[in-house]
């Protein structure tokens, strides 16, 4: 198998809707591959068959050659995938340090006698979630709560966390959602950084965010994909164009 | 505040104690203290709210009591009694915790009414009605001044210990659950399993207590069992708020102290522990805990102001 992850006739209906329909997908380890399309589309539901969070109707997903479907949420992190929110998914109570340290420290496989030492007995993984949130620039608001930062600092926060499941592969879901142009920016800077040392797959409403860094584009359009090829085939593409603006007359 | 300052406040609390109200009412402060911190690990740390936490009061304390009465010393008859409860614990946990909300609570409930059925039912081996009487002490405890010292030590051990769980990464764990279950799953953490751990954490520390008062009164009344007392203990953990690791425990010598108090002298005082509840809940959210703070504040405030 070439591709890091590949998606095989991934299909997902709720009842009567078609969220995801036949979806094939393979990403290359090392891209960064984008998945774009109207609201409603179906990504983030893809985005779900992959992580666990609601098990596909029919389908398999692989990660590097091995079978991972039907995994639960909470084992997928520990194969090297790891997800961050389209809606700002963090624990507001806890401070950024403890946010990234958690994320961490799970995917350490420590033993239960590690699970009652002191958390300050760890000080690698203290070493890893600081280096982590220098990273993405929330060094100066370690030890404030997640819930005082804002909104754009949140998202970084988010994508912080999703570090911290020192992955393989990182799901993106809107990271830049609700975000200044200024703050944008960041982000894009950000996740350019990060290519290249980590596979990523990305879900995108801003063109130039999505044209900017992605190696591949995956259209989706009513649970398909419609079209999938390097930025600037998928702007000439024609049903691409339809989609977005609907067909012409 | 730092913990150390909080471990003296404590240890003064232990020593003058029985000075100021009856050492029996301190040392049932002092048990019911246990069993608050260890509801708050549920309660405050991982965001469940158990409405059965009295069928491991009661359990250990009819286990420990049984045993104590068959003449079993007290080396064998309090492991044991945390031990039954233990495995209840993870029994009862299997089928209650993978319901969230009010589903939780409402089994949680359920589960405290059977055994407080079995508990009325079973009267050869429970007393009913009647309760457990005529529990034994070892010889070593019979005395006042040497009971009090061994359930104060019970007391800090338990209190140390659960200090160290909730500083642990697995008291980091247990809050993410509280914070955000869905990203805790996320970032890898099997929830149901870690909700599992904390809910037989806490109430294997509430058997704990139970085995120790059923020696306080040589008796184990009914009601130690009722859901009643699980309401109770929700209370006391409330009241002393559920934001701090050592709140609850000035819930626990608050409710009995108002308990003490309002009995002597008004047949209804159970209205006044309602009124309470209700200005705890509707306007201290924080407990006496967050009492403290706000009036600190306002000290530190009047005393900076010119």
């Amino acid at each position: 198998m070439a591709g890091l992850l590949e998606c095989h006739a991934l299909s997902k209906n709720f009842d009567a809707v078609d969220a995801v329909v036949d979806a094939n997908l393979e990403v290359a380890k090392g891209s960064v591959h984008s998945i774009i399309g109207p609201n409603g589309a179906g990504k983030t539901t893809f985005f779900n068959l992959i992580s666990g969070e609601v098990p596909p109707t029919t389908g398999r997903v692989y990660f590097k050659g091995q079978d991972i479907t039907g995994l639960s949420s909470h084992q997928i992190p520990h194969v090297g995938i790891a997800r961050c929110f389209q809606r700002t998914n963090i624990f507001p109570k806890l401070t950024v340090f403890e946010n990234v340290w958690a994320a961490l420290f799970a995917r350490s496989n420590a033993s239960a006698l590690e699970l009652i030492k002191r958390v300050s007995d760890f000080g690698e993984i203290k070493d890893k979630a600081r280096k982590i949130i220098s990273e993405v620039g929330l060094e100066k608001k370690l030890t404030e709560r997640a819930e005082t930062l804002s909104h754009g600092q949140q998202r970084l926060l988010e994508v912080a966390i999703t570090l911290g499941g020192t992955p393989t592969l990182m799901l993106l879901d809107e990271p830049t959602q609700g975000l200044a142009p200024e703050a944008t920016q960041e982000m894009t800077q950000l996740i350019q950084g990060l290519a290249g040392r980590y596979t990523i797959l990305l879900i995108e409403h801003k063109m130039h965010v999505v044209m900017a860094i992605s190696h591949l584009i995956s259209v989706m359009h009513f649970g398909h994909f419609i079209a999938e090829g390097g930025p600037d085939e998928i702007r000439q593409n024609e049903a691409v164009q339809e989609a977005y603006l609907g067909t012409r007359r | 505040m730092r913990d150390r300052n909080i471990y003296l406040i404590i240890l003064a609390f232990i020593v003058i104690g029985p000075f100021l109200q009856p050492r029996v009412t301190v040392t049932e402060m002092l048990i019911f203290g246990i069993v608050a911190v260890a509801s708050n690990i549920m309660i405050g740390y991982t965001g469940m709210l158990s409405f059965g936490q009295a069928m491991f009061f009661g359990i250990g304390a009819y286990v420990a009591g049984l045993l104590l009465k068959a003449g079993m010393p007290l080396i064998i008859a309090m492991p044991a009694g945390i031990l039954f409860v233990l495995v209840l614990s993870i029994a009862v946990g299997a089928f209650c915790v993978p319901r969230t909300g009010l589903y939780f609570i409402c089994i949680t409930f359920a589960f405290n009414q059977m055994f407080y059925f079995i508990a009325y039912s079973w009267t050869d081996l429970t007393g009913g009605e009647d309760g457990l009487a005529g529990i034994p002490r070892p010889s070593l405890l019979d005395d006042p001044v040497s009971f009090y010292v061994f359930v104060s030590v019970v007391f800090l051990a338990c209190i140390v210990a659960m200090k160290r769980i909730v500083d642990s990464p697995l008291g980091l764990i247990f809050q993410t659950i509280r914070e955000n279950p869905e990203r805790a799953a996320a970032v890898g953490y099997n929830v149901k399993l870690y909700k599992w751990i904390s809910f037989t954490i806490a109430s294997t520390f509430t058997g704990l207590a139970g085995t120790v008062y059923a020696m306080l009164y040589y008796i184990v009344p009914i009601d130690q069992i009722h859901w009643l007392k699980s309401g109770d203990f929700i209370f006391m953990t409330l009241l002393g708020g559920t934001g701090s690791f050592f709140g609850p425990i000035i819930g626990a010598i608050g409710y009995i102290w108002m308990y003490d108090t309002f009995a002597l002298f008004w047949g209804r005082w159970p209205l006044l522990m309602g009124v309470v509840f209700v200005v705890v809940v509707l306007y201290l959210r924080g407990g006496i805990v967050e009492l403290i703070g706000k009036v600190n504040d306002r000290y530190q405030r009047a005393r900076g102001a010119p």
